[in-house]
């Protein structure tokens, strides 16, 4: 993942920001009120990752703050090899899937008998007529339907899919083998498509009709 | 020529996806399959659909933390750093809402 050659790519997906540098400056000679430009330009994107990454309110601005209290204290050893941004970032990727770790959460394991259940897995697709899926997927109905994925599905499709994270740099922040990577980016999206396809909606414990 | 089941096919849609090339050579046994089975068109056609939903539908949209995360970094930062001095603390920085940004080109 930290690869010489995925750094131009990475900087891509995240150009700088005007005023960021001159922050980042002052925020590591222990200025707040640079630290706090720092949190307002970053709050959204740090947040919104934890929230799809994890799949709740709550778990995820208790990462936010655990990201945000990291990086006040590591701050000092950016040296700007990458986007500021980018760095955030993957602190934060690494953080949760820490945190994940400690719950007891296998999130991939080589035999790929992650945790979802029977239930949750996706089924075979073998001769079914449905109703195509394209043009009818809006983002609600997305969000919703990432927030049902067993944990481990949903990490790997929100790195690869949202984030747009490479395989082998997945690999490496799971600690498992390309393959298991793809292999669990395909799962996740079968599943999707399944509870996608479904034609009510459980919402907030009534039932509903499924944007569909 | 060989033909190729569905669960063949299917089985084949990981490191194809992976490496793009599910649009590959016209004679391959998976592109005739592809041509031929409406099962695994349609679910190529599903998953692609998603993946790039997720990109233009989810990464561009960015939710807001609550105030009470910054609250509780000020107050975690204070903590760590002792007592406040006199002079500017964290606890008397406010983040405002919305940050003055220039949108910078890349």
């Amino acid at each position: 993942m930290t690869e010489n050659k995925s750094v131009p790519a990475l900087f891509k997906r995240n150009p700088p920001i005007a005023g960021e540098a001159e922050a980042i400056e002052l925020a590591k000679a222990g200025d707040p009120e640079a630290f706090s430009r720092l949190y307002a330009l970053h709050k959204r994107r740090v947040y919104t990752l934890c929230l799809r990454m994890l799949g709740n309110v709550s778990e995820a601005e208790d990462m936010t703050q655990e990201a945000f209290l990291h990086l006040y204290r590591k701050i000092g050893s950016f040296r700007g090899e990458s986007a500021f941004s980018t760095w955030l970032h993957r602190l934060t990727v690494n953080l949760v899937l820490m945190h994940l770790r400690k719950k007891g959460l296998q999130l991939v394991s080589l035999e790929e008998t992650i945790n979802p259940s029977e239930e949750d897995a996706p089924k075979r697709d073998f001769g079914s007529r449905d109703p195509q899926l394209a043009g009818s997927v809006d983002r609600v109905a997305l969000e919703r339907a990432v927030a049902l994925l067993p944990p481990g599905y949903r990490m790997v499709f929100v790195l690869h899919d949202v984030e747009g994270y490479e395989h082998n740099e997945i690999a490496v922040m799971l600690e498992c083998s390309t393959g298991n990577s793809k292999s669990q980016l395909h799962k996740a999206r079968l599943k999707l498509r399944e509870l996608l396809r479904q034609p009510e909606e459980v919402v907030d414990g009534s039932v509903k009709q499924a944007a569909l | 020529m060989s033909h190729m089941t569905c669960a063949e096919f299917q089985q084949q849609l990981p490191d194809l996806f992976a490496t793009r090339d599910h649009l590959i050579a016209e004679d391959s046994p998976r592109h005739r399959h592809l041509e031929s089975c409406g099962t695994c068109s349609a679910l190529v056609r599903d998953l692609e659909y998603i993946a790039e939903q997720a990109a233009l539908l989810l990464k561009p949209v960015e939710e807001e933390p609550s105030d009470k995360v910054w609250k509780k970094i000020q107050e975690s930062i204070e903590v760590e750093r002792g007592s406040s001095t006199k002079g500017d603390t964290l606890s008397s920085v406010t983040v405002s809402a919305k940050p003055q940004l220039n949108p910078v080109k890349v």
